[in-house]
């Protein structure tokens, strides 16, 4: 069940976080806190369906979102028109769903290339060999003639950096960049 | 809750999953990994979101089929690799697919009699006659070791195989694809107006909304179906030779799971499970998988993704059987292995690898 669930979880609703990102950047004014309320928006989502999964994973993220919004914007009492404007205009057409989800695998492999070169290039070089190239962890610390442990690290920011770039989309290149940043800065301080 | 404090989350995440990617992961590493997911949702979907794209860029390993070299490509240069390589049309004109089809056709018939024959040359002509009125079709194609997955205007998908050419044009009213050599998956979108269709050679496949590959070699085709069906057409069968009054020879309809060995005497018929149909597939993802296959068949895989070719000098040893997956361009493991679990010796030359009894 559990596991399942995770399964329904990746499939049904991580697909869909550039939508969520860009929703979000529109209605919360503070840029650098959206990644905070796009994982408390998946934190609920995976919450709820642990009793019902919904039939409408997508209404229900950015019905989810909606309400976390609300919530935020009564608790702080902070006032931002965009985000009031856009509770009531939430629009969760069905349409963009499929066009979101149907990624062919050719459009996958390129957006994952395209998030494969943006990588720092140490960073870069340690996740081409562990998934391009497919050596172990090990192998690639032998190859580059650093420790594992440093490779271990990369693999932790790479894989962090990936999954931005891969499901964030155009959202996740401006606003989240102190992530990015961050994450680069680490991601070079592996360098041996 | 602070964007340093989600940092931290989306840190350890990264780390338990880069830690189980090391390998030597223990059921001890697992409970206390799963005591931390257990601990917040906040937890779970962060390690979910990582490795759910960890997974994903496993398809990365496309990338590097056919890339003889060890260091990363500089940034980009993946565009470039034959993963992606595409010909726009000038290389091959409508006008010379037209000559091409007819020789071909005519050469293929020669071997046949009577009113196979005259069927067929009728068919070319009307095929040549279609094929004129082509507006450009564009060529793709694949060199040794390479796979390159190819988007098409109508939505469908192709993805091509080592070594292997298509012509694709898609109209209003149809959409043809000519498999000129090697191999290539169907991936096709529904569409009940527009038939699509596959040439290979003087065989047809026609499908409407379903999932398949075709496998050329010369003359002989052979086609496996995995999701809807498919119409298999222009082959000979001996219905024909019985005196069927029919002129067209009759279509064979192919139901997923079914694997079609079309040549011209007829056509052999195979059904397997869906996920075995699958799984003679996964070349789509760089990797050959053998079950109980002669090392003489399992070396002509290899010897398809690779320039350096496998010989077995020893009819004893070509006969051993072999399972396992291996990388397509990864033909050095595959040695080693036979090394170490066959009576087997190989001998490195310039542009081969023989293979001996010891």
């Amino acid at each position: 069940m559990a596991e399942s669930l995770d399964a329904w979880f990746k499939r049904e609703i991580l697909g869909h976080e550039a939508a969520l990102l860009r929703y979000l950047m529109r209605v919360w004014p503070r840029k650098h806190e959206v990644d905070d309320l796009r994982q408390e928006t998946y934190a609920r989502v995976y919450q709820a369906a642990r009793n019902l999964r919904p039939t409408s994973p997508r209404a229900f993220l950015f019905t989810t979102a909606h309400h976390l919004i609300t919530d935020r914007v009564r608790r702080e009492r902070i006032v931002s028109i965009e985000a009031v404007g856009d509770l009531e205009a939430l629009d969760v057409s069905v349409d963009e769903i499929t066009t979101e989800q149907r990624v062919s695998a050719r459009q996958e492999l390129k957006r994952l290339a395209q998030a494969l070169d943006r990588l720092p290039p140490r960073c870069r070089t340690v996740i081409w060999l562990r998934r391009v190239e497919g050596l172990s962890q090990k192998e690639v610390a032998e190859r580059l003639g650093v420790s594992v442990k440093a490779i271990e690290q990369q693999v932790s920011k790479g894989g962090r950096l990936l999954a931005q770039y891969m499901l964030g989309g155009e959202a996740a290149n401006g606003n989240t960049g102190q992530v990015s940043r961050s994450s680069e800065d680490e991601c070079e301080h592996g360098k041996p | 809750m602070s964007t340093e404090s989600l940092k931290s989350v989306d840190q350890v995440a990264g780390d338990w999953l880069a830690q189980r990617d090391a390998g030597q992961w223990t059921e001890n590493d697992q409970a206390r990994l799963d005591r931390w997911l257990d601990e917040s949702p906040l937890n779970r979907v962060a390690y979910l979101r990582l490795e759910y794209v960890w997974e994903r860029s496993q398809r990365l390993r496309a990338l590097g089929t056919g890339t003889r070299s060890n260091d990363p490509p500089p940034p980009g240069a993946w565009l470039f690799s034959p993963f992606f390589e595409q010909h726009p049309g000038q290389d091959v004109t409508a006008q010379e697919a037209d000559a091409g089809a007819r020789t071909t056709r005519r050469h293929g018939a020669r071997h046949r009699v009577g009113m196979a024959l005259a069927a067929s040359v009728v068919l070319a002509t009307v095929l040549g006659a279609i094929w004129g009125l082509w507006p450009q079709a564009t060529a793709y194609s694949t060199p040794v070791g390479g796979i390159a997955s190819v988007p098409l205007a109508d939505g469908s998908k192709v993805t091509l195989n080592t070594n292997s050419q298509i012509r694709v044009a898609v109209t209003e009213r149809e959409r043809r694809i000519e498999l000129e050599h090697g191999e290539a998956y169907f991936e096709v979108a529904r569409d009940p107006k527009r038939p699509f269709v596959v040439r290979a050679g003087d065989k047809r496949i026609i499908a409407v909304g379903t999932s398949f590959s075709v496998r050329r070699n010369g003359d002989d085709v052979d086609v496996t179906v995995t999701e809807g069906r498919v119409r298999l057409e222009g082959t000979p069968t001996v219905r024909i030779q019985q005196g069927n009054r029919s002129r067209e020879p009759a279509p064979e309809v192919l139901s997923a799971g079914t694997v079609a060995r079309a040549s011209d005497e007829g056509v052999l018929l195979e059904s397997r499970p869906i996920t075995e149909a699958q799984e003679s597939l996964s070349w789509r993802e760089g990797v050959l998988v053998f079950h109980d296959m002669t090392l003489a068949d399992a070396a002509a895989e290899f010897n398809r993704y690779n320039v350096r070719k496998i010989v077995i000098d020893d009819p004893r040893a070509a006969a051993f059987h072999v399972a396992g997956s291996f990388r397509a361009d990864n033909v050095d493991a595959f040695l080693r292995l036979l090394e170490r679990g066959y009576p087997i010796r190989v001998e490195e030359q310039d542009d081969r690898f023989v293979l001996m009894g010891r």
